[in-house]
C-alpha cells in the first residue's frame, strides 16, 4: 500500500512538474520586438515618422506584422498623440504629424518622437524614441546643368545654411536614383551647399525629355531623412513603341501578319485548288461514261 | 491465248472479290462494335460529367487522347509512303499493298480529327475553332492540314478504285442488291474507255505528287504543336523530321501487319508472298533505324547538356517515374524489330508480323512519352495543389475512349476491306500481263 502510495505521488509531482514547466514556456515562448523610428520631410512639407517593427528568427531579423503601436511628439500623454498604427506585413506602418499638433511643433526647433508597443500574448513590450533637428533643403540648378543643394537648419526663428553635411544629388528613374556623375555623395560647404555637374546627357525622360532631380540627405543623426525634387528638360524625348494595334505573331485574329496570310493562303489555295480541280476530272470522267 | 489470259484474269477476280465475313470475321466484327460501344458510353459519360471524368488536370491537360491523336496521325501517313513514294519511284512490288496502305490512311486520319474532338470536352468548341481561331496558331495549321489530307486520301483511295467498281458491278449475285447500288452510285459511269484511263491515270499522278507534301505539313504541324513552345522535351528544332521518321516506321508496321492478317484471312498467299513480307522487312528496319537516330539525337544530346529544366523531365524518363515505359517503347517500339528484321531468316511472314506489332504497339506508347511526360514539368514548381496533380494515370473512360477510337479505326479498315477490293483487281490483272510480255 505504502509502495502504491509512493507510486501515486511520484507520479502526481510529475504531472505537476510538467505542468508548471508548461506554464514556464508559456512566458519563454513571447517574442522580444526591435522597434525603429524614421524620420522624413519631402519637399519642405508635411513631416512623417516611419516605424519598422522586427523581431529575431533563429539568428535572422524578420519584420513583424499588425504589431500596434501608440507614437507621440516630445512626451507619451494624451494630447501628444500623433497617432495610432498598426503594422503591415513588411513591419512597417507611416503616421504625418498631425494638424492638431501644429501649435506643439512650431514651439520648439528641436523635437523627440516616442513610439510604444504595449505588449501582447506573442510578443514583450517595446518602445523606441528619435530626436531631429528642424532642417530643409533646397535645389538650384542652372542654365550649364549645373545643380546646387543647400541645407538649413532652425536656429532660434531663422534658417541658418549648415556645413558638413553628406547629402547624394540624383536623377529620379524607375526602382532607385541614379546619381548625376560619378560621385555618389556630396558634403555642403560653409555657405550649406554642394554642387554638382549634371553628366547624364543622354538619360530618357517622359514624352517631353523631363527628368526629376533630387537632392536628399539619408539617415542623419541631427536631421532625419530630407528630400527635394526639382524637374529639368535634361533628358532626351521619350518615343513610346506599342505593338498593341501591329499585325504580330501573338497579336488577335483581325492582326495575322500580312507576310502569315499570304503564304497561309497561297499554300491553302493552290492546294484546293488542285484537289477542286481532281473533283471536276471525276465529273469529266463521270460525262465520258455516260457518253 | 487470249483464251487463258482470260482464264487467268477470271481466276484474278474471283481471288480478289471482297468476301462476306466468315465466323472469324464476325467474331472480329462484333469484338470490335463492342470495344466501339464501351467507348461511345464512356464519352456519354464525358458529354454528361464534363472532362472532370479523365485524369486530365491543371497541369496534365494532354494525356492519352492527344498520345492517340499523334498515333493517329502517325499512322495515317502510311498511305502517302506505299502508295504516292512507290508509285513515282516507279515500284511496282508495292501494287497490292497500295490499297491496304490507303485504307489504314483514310481510316486512321478519321479517327485523328474525332479523337480531337474529344479532347476537347464539348464537341461545340470545335466550332469556336473557326470563330476565334488564329491563323498564327499551330492548332489552326493542323485544323486546315488534317481536313486537306482527309481529302486527298479519299481521292486516292477513290480514283484507283474506279475500274475495280467496274469489275464489282459484274458480280450483282455475290455481293447482294445493297452493295450492287452502292457500287452503282459510286462508280456505274466507269466504262475503262483509254480517255477515262488517261484522265484518271492523270488525277492519280497529280494526287501523288501532292499528297507527299500534305502528308510531310500534317506530321510536321503536328510536332510544332509541341516545338512551338519552350518545354522541356519539346522544344527542339529536331521535331518535325522525328516525328516524320517515327510516322513512316509505325506507318510500315501497320502495313505489315495488315498484310499478313488479310493474307491469312482472305487466303492471299499468291498476291501477298514472302518476297512482299522480305521487301516491307527490309523498310522496316531502314525506318526503325532512322527513327532510332533522331531519337538519339531527342534525348542523347540534351541529356549529354542536362539543363536544368531538362533534367527532371529526362531523368523521369531514363531512370524515374516513365523508365520503365520509356525503355519499353524504345526497346519494343525500334531495338527489338531491328535486330530480328536485319536477319534474313526476321524476315520472314510470321517474325515480320510480329515485329510489325511490336513497332505499332511501342509507336503508341512513344506517343504518349512524348505529350505527357513534359506537361508534368512545368518551369515553374507545382505548389498547393492536391496529389494527383502531380501524377497522371487515365481514368476508365479515357482508357475505353481511346481503346474505342483504336477499335473504331479497326472497324472502318475491315468494312472497307468488307465492301472493296484489298489487292486492286485491274492494276494486279495489267501488271501480271506486262510481267507475262
Amino acid at each position: 500500500m505504502k509502495l502504491l502510495n509512493k507510486n501515486i505521488i511520484g507520479f502526481l509531482s510529475i504531472i505537476l512538474l510538467l505542468s508548471s514547466y508548461d506554464a514556464l514556456s508559456q512566458d519563454a515562448q513571447k517574442g522580444d520586438l526591435s522597434v525603429g523610428l524614421n524620420y522624413f520631410i519631402n519637399n519642405n512639407k508635411i513631416p512623417y515618422l516611419l516605424v519598422k517593427v522586427k523581431t529575431k528568427v533563429d539568428g535572422k531579423f524578420k519584420p513583424v506584422s499588425d504589431i500596434p503601436l501608440n507614437l507621440f511628439l516630445d512626451k507619451d500623454s494624451a494630447g501628444t498623440l500623433i497617432g495610432k498604427v498598426v503594422t503591415n506585413e513588411k513591419g512597417e506602418a507611416t503616421a504625418i504629424i498631425p494638424p492638431t499638433l501644429k501649435n506643439q511643433w512650431n514651439s520648439s526647433i528641436k523635437h523627440s518622437f516616442l513610439a510604444s508597443f504595449d505588449g501582447n500574448k506573442k510578443y514583450e513590450s517595446a518602445k523606441a524614441d528619435l530626436t531631429v533637428g528642424k532642417a530643409k533643403i533646397l535645389i538650384d540648378t542652372t542654365s550649364d546643368r549645373k545643380i546646387t543643394a543647400t541645407v538649413f537648419e532652425m536656429k532660434d526663428t531663422s534658417w541658418i545654411p549648415v556645413k558638413g553635411v553628406e547629402l547624394k544629388i540624383a536623377v529620379r528613374r524607375l526602382d532607385a536614383d541614379l546619381s548625376v556623375n560619378e560621385t555618389a555623395s556630396f558634403t555642403t560647404d560653409s555657405t550649406g551647399q554642394a554642387s554638382a555637374d549634371f553628366k547624364r546627357d543622354s538619360i530618357p525622360g517622359d514624352i517631353k525629355g523631363n527628368i526629376v532631380l533630387v537632392a536628399k540627405i539619408e539617415d542623419n543623426d541631427q536631421y532625419g531623412n530630407l528630400l527635394i525634387e526639382k524637374t529639368v528638360p535634361w533628358g532626351s524625348k521619350f518615343a513610346a513603341v506599342n505593338n498593341f494595334d501591329r499585325r504580330t505573331l501573338f497579336a488577335t485574329r483581325d492582326k495575322t501578319p500580312i507576310w502569315l496570310l499570304f503564304m497561309a493562303y497561297s499554300i491553302v489555295i493552290t492546294v484546293w485548288g488542285i484537289l477542286i480541280s481532281l473533283v471536276i476530272s471525276i465529273f469529266k470522267i463521270k460525262k465520258l461514261g455516260e457518253a | 491465248m487470249e483464251n487463258s489470259n482470260s482464264i487467268a484474269n477470271e481466276k484474278i477476280i474471283q481471288d480478289l472479290l471482297p468476301q462476306k465475313f466468315g465466323r472469324s470475321g464476325k467474331i472480329w466484327t462484333g469484338i470490335l462494335v463492342a470495344f466501339c460501344l464501351v467507348g461511345l458510353f464512356a464519352y456519354y459519360r464525358q458529354l454528361r460529367y464534363g472532362l472532370i471524368v479523365t485524369s486530365m488536370r491543371d497541369y496534365v491537360s494532354w494525356g492519352i487522347y492527344i498520345s492517340n491523336f499523334v498515333f493517329f496521325v502517325a499512322i495515317s501517313l502510311v498511305g502517302s509512303l506505299i502508295t504516292a513514294v512507290f508509285r513515282l519511284a516507279d515500284v511496282h512490288w508495292s501494287t497490292p499493298l497500295t490499297r491496304i496502305a490507303e485504307i489504314i490512311a483514310v481510316a486512321a486520319i478519321i479517327f485523328a480529327s474525332l479523337i480531337i474532338i474529344v479532347d476537347m470536352g464539348s464537341p461545340e468548341r470545335f466550332y469556336n475553332l473557326f470563330i476565334h481561331g488564329r491563323l498564327q496558331s499551330p492548332i489552326i495549321w493542323d485544323v486546315i492540314v488534317i481536313t486537306t489530307y482527309f481529302f486527298i486520301s479519299i481521292l486516292l483511295l477513290y480514283f484507283p478504285l474506279l475500274p475495280d467498281i467496274q469489275i464489282l458491278l459484274r458480280f450483282k449475285e455475290k455481293s447482294g442488291t445493297r452493295l450492287h447500288k452502292f457500287y452503282s452510285f459510286i462508280g456505274s459511269f466507269w466504262k475503262g474507255t483509254p480517255e477515262q484511263f488517261k484522265l484518271s491515270e492523270k488525277a492519280i499522278n497529280i494526287l501523288c505528287i501532292t499528297i507527299i507534301p500534305v502528308a510531310f505539313s500534317i506530321h510536321t504541324v503536328t510536332s510544332w504543336l509541341f516545338a512551338t513552345t519552350y518545354r522541356p522535351g519539346w522544344d527542339s528544332t529536331n521535331f518535325g523530321a522525328y516525328f516524320i521518321s517515327g510516322a513512316f516506321l509505325v506507318g510500315a508496321g501497320g502495313v505489315v501487319v495488315a498484310m499478313y492478317v488479310f493474307k491469312k484471312a482472305y487466303h492471299l498467299e499468291k498476291y501477298i508472298t514472302p518476297d512482299h513480307f522480305e521487301k516491307m522487312g527490309r523498310i522496316v528496319v531502314l525506318l526503325a533505324l532512322l527513327y532510332l537516330y533522331f531519337n538519339v539525337n531527342e534525348y542523347l544530346v540534351p541529356a549529354f547538356k542536362m539543363k536544368k529544366s531538362e533534367e527532371a523531365h529526362l531523368n523521369g524518363l531514363f531512370t524515374g517515374e516513365f523508365a520503365p515505359l520509356f525503355w519499353f517503347a524504345i526497346s519494343v517500339g525500334m531495338l527489338i524489330p531491328i535486330v530480328i528484321l536485319l536477319f534474313k531468316k526476321g524476315r520472314r511472314p510470321l517474325p515480320v508480323f510480329i515485329a510489325g506489332i511490336m513497332v505499332v504497339v511501342g509507336a503508341w506508347f512513344k506517343r504518349y512519352l512524348i505529350v505527357t511526360p513534359t506537361l508534368l514539368h512545368p518551369f515553374l514548381p507545382m505548389t498547393n495543389v492536391p496529389d494527383n496533380y502531380r501524377h497522371y494515370f487515365p481514368s476508365w473512360e479515357e482508357w475505353a475512349i481511346a481503346l474505342g477510337s483504336l477499335a473504331g479505326a479497326m472497324l472502318v479498315i475491315t468494312i472497307l476491306s468488307r465492301i472493296f477490293p484489298i489487292i486492286p483487281i485491274q492494276e494486279t490483272i495489267t501488271e501480271q500481263h506486262e510481267t507475262a510480255e
